[in-house]
């Protein structure tokens, strides 16, 4: 890999955002974080992100339509879903709209490193 | 008024009726034909009587006659010889019973015994003395002879003549008080010479005045002298003009009724217009069925009546016995014709008494009832009518009463169903909005737990050395995990939403949920043993959902058994083939008595930090979802069986 792989990581919970931040930037990624679909858009626009991890429930644009609108700008971009009220339906939707991965919360820093490791492989 | 009282007072009109006119008219014809039955034998007897009269009549002509035509007479004529004459017609007058007999000459003069004192001569005058003269044959008849005429005859013959009148009611009134007249039977014969020369006329007579021959004659003959109650039940009477001068009818003191006279009424048609009376009459002292005629002299004038009278008593009598008797007999009738009008009409109401009875039965619910009519005619039709409706009604009741019973049914199954389904909506409320309240707090604690997580991790990975630190970030890592997984156990607790059924093979499901445990059952030195029922037909179950139950049952007979052991899996249809039994059937620790009744509570666990509790209460939840059971088996120490009933046929829920 030529360069630090760029994440955004999208998530309303401030604590939940820093902490994921704080593990991938151990991991030498370059890390942005957002709290809320309107700011992650906005970032996406100005910056080429490699991975994005987006909470599903956030209040204004969930991450379903987050996904979405990300996927019709860049149909490349990849996407890993994160949430605290997961279900099958979810995912099930989740991957069926573009996501890769699907990680239910709460995930040990291991789990989001291999989930984001094997999407840059 | 009851209808058999109709009944009995219709008929007893009818009876009366029916009884008083043939009453009424049986006494009238009894009475008449009795009476018209005497008067029409009246009738036949006063011809009797004239016969009699008549014969009496002819006697005395042909004394006459053949006396006059002896030779004595000439013989004594010629020879002048009157005083044997005279001797020998006193010896045939006395022989013949008869009051005159005299010979007169051609010039009417009476030829005398001159011998007698009495010396003057006679001169006879008299209607048939001429008539023989001028006829010249013998000839009778009635006739009047006055008083002085009869004296001149015979004194005493006059004396014997008169009779008294006697005052008799309804008469015809008369001035007179002696009748002195006699009324005679007269007969007059030519006496002709040897040369056919008319000699004279032998002239004699019978007076009736008092002279009973006749009447008696009458009664013997015609009425054979019977009597009814001391009294001769048959009279006759010769009347002169209306005077009775020869009868044998009584008076009160039981004499001849000689003197008494006819009343004026039987007078006036019979002597006085010569018509004969056929009829009732009052004859002296008693009523009397009577005939009257006429008694004429040679010129054909009325000069007395002759009559027959028959006593009317025996004849009112016999009239009184024969209406009592048929008035008896009538009251008789009428007595047995009640006696039968009240049998009948009771005969005839029973059977309507029956059918009130029967009907005020019915119409107090007693629709077995039925009226029991042996008669065929119109109320036996009756009867078999009732019966017939009342048998179709009670059968329509039945019904009614059947189609009531199954409403009922349907509507306590409805209403059930409707509680049931009022029960499970509630529950699935229930479950609805604690499903909300458990997606919210697993979605707020999962947030903090992620960072907690996190962290922790992050701080475990920063410290080398295994000091106590370390150790205490381990205890918060794992407890931070096992938070998680409360809360992922009341997530899938919350999630007991309706399930989506469709036709499932249980074996393959059993199947496929096994092949997650492969790895894990590797490790855990378990054996797994299936008996699968490769006929099994396919239910109507949410695999998902029943996915989740197999994996919890397979996951709690792994925890029961950390050294290893047998899982049996074993799959079935029951006896009754209504269900499917799905048996997992482990040799671990077991469960203790007092814990079995509990394990299907939420949050109850024996497994410490490795359960949430919720495993079983969320498989017990989706079993009863698809309306089947489960059964717990276990001994502590030497495993549980479980054992999961699902029915073949699927009853939709909604």
């Amino acid at each position: 890999m030529s360069r630090s792989a760029r994440i955004l990581v999208v998530d309303d919970e401030v604590h939940v955002c820093n902490s994921i931040a704080k593990v991938l930037e151990i991991s030498d990624y370059i890390v942005d974080t957002v709290l809320s679909g309107e700011e992650a858009l906005k970032k996406q626009g100005a910056n080429e992100y490699d991975v994005i991890i987006t909470d599903l429930m956030m209040p204004g644009i969930s991450g379903m339509e987050l996904l979405k609108v990300l996927k019709e700008n860049n149909p490349e971009v990849h996407v890993i879903m994160i949430t605290g009220y997961p279900s099958t339906k979810s995912t099930v939707a989740a991957i069926k709209s573009g996501a890769i991965d699907y990680l239910p919360k709460p995930f040990t820093p291991d789990e989001l490193r291999r989930a984001v490791a094997k999407i840059l492989e | 008024m009851l209808l058999r009282t109709k009944l009995i007072l219709s008929f007893s009109i009818v009876i009366i009726i029916g009884v008083f006119l043939s009453a009424l008219v049986g006494v009238h014809l009894i009475g008449s034909t009795v009476i018209s039955q005497a008067q029409d034998k009246v009738r036949l007897d006063l011809n009797s009587a004239r016969e009699v009269y008549v014969e009496e009549a002819e006697n005395i002509k042909n004394t006459v006659r053949l006396t006059a035509i002896r030779f004595f007479i000439e013989d004594a004529l010629s020879a002048h010889n009157y005083k044997i004459l005279i001797e020998e017609l006193n010896n045939i007058q006395e022989r013949e019973s008869l009051d005159i007999l005299i010979l007169v000459d051609r010039q009417g003069y009476v030829i005398e015994d001159p011998t007698d004192h009495n010396t003057q001569r006679l001169y006879l005058h008299d209607d048939i003395v001429d008539w023989v003269k001028i006829n010249k044959k013998a000839v009778v008849s009635t006739e009047i002879i006055s008083g002085e005429r009869l004296s001149n005859l015979n004194p005493d013959l006059a004396q014997h003549a008169k009779i008294k009148l006697i005052p008799t009611p309804k008469a015809r009134p008369r001035t007179e008080i002696e009748e002195t007249s006699g009324m005679v039977i007269k007969a007059a014969a030519p006496v002709f010479d040897r040369d056919d020369k008319l000699l004279g006329i032998l002239y004699g007579g019978r007076l009736l005045n008092r002279n009973f021959k006749i009447v008696d004659k009458v009664k013997d003959i015609v009425y054979r002298g019977e009597q009814y109650k001391d009294k001769d039940i048959g009279t006759a009477t010769i009347f002169l003009d209306d005077l009775r001068i020869s009868t044998n009818v009584v008076t009160a003191d039981g004499s001849r009724a000689i003197g008494t006279r006819v009343s004026e009424e039987v007078y006036d048609q019979v002597v006085v217009r010569g018509i004969p009376w056929i009829g009732r009459a009052f004859v002296v002292n008693a009523w009397y069925r009577t005939a009257y005629e006429p008694i004429r002299d040679i010129n054909d004038n009325i000069i007395g009546m002759l009559y027959v009278g028959i006593l009317e008593e025996p004849y009112v009598d016999l009239k009184n016995r024969i209406i009592i008797i048929f008035l008896g007999i009538a009251l008789l009738s009428g007595i047995i014709l009640s006696v039968i009008a009240y049998f009948s009409a009771t005969h005839i109401t029973r059977p309507i008494k029956a059918l009130l009875f029967a009907t005020d039965k019915i119409a107090h619910g007693d629709l077995s009832h039925r009226v029991n009519i042996d008669s065929h005619d119109e109320i036996g039709q009756l009867g078999e009518s009732f019966n017939h409706m009342t048998s179709e009604l009670q059968k329509a009741t039945e019904e009614l009463v059947g189609l009531t019973k199954s409403l009922e049914k349907k509507v306590r199954k409805k209403t059930d169903e409707l509680k049931k389904a009022q029960v499970s909506l509630i529950e699935s409320e229930k479950l609805a909005s604690l499903g909300k309240l458990a997606a919210g707090i697993a979605h707020e604690i999962n947030n903090p737990l992620t960072s907690i997580l996190i962290n922790s991790h992050l701080v475990a990975e920063q410290l080398q050395d295994k000091n106590d630190l370390a150790r205490f970030l381990a205890i918060i890592i794992d407890e931070t995990e096992r938070c998680a997984k409360i809360v992922k156990g009341l997530l899938q607790f919350s999630r007991q939403s309706l399930p989506e059924k469709k036709p499932i093979s249980i074996n393959e499901l059993i199947q496929s949920t096994l092949l997650l445990f492969d790895s894990q059952v590797l490790v855990s030195n378990v054996r797994v043993e299936k008996e699968i029922d490769e006929r099994l037909p396919q239910v109507m179950v949410d695999d998902n959902k029943i996915k989740q139950v197999f994996t919890n049952l397979i996951l709690n007979a792994l925890d029961a058994m950390p050294e290893g052991g047998i899982l049996s899996i074993r799959s079935r249809l029951s006896d009754d083939k209504k269900f499917i039994e799905i048996t997992f059937k482990d040799t671990g620790c077991g469960i203790d008595d007092k814990n079995i009744g509990k394990i299907f509570d939420p949050f109850f666990s024996t497994k410490g930090v490795k359960g949430t509790g919720l495993g079983l209460s969320v498989s017990y939840g989706i079993i009863k979802q698809h309306d089947g059971s489960v059964d717990v088996q276990s001994s502590l120490g030497r495993g549980t069986t479980i054992t999961i009933r699902l029915p073949v046929q699927a009853t939709d829920v909604k």
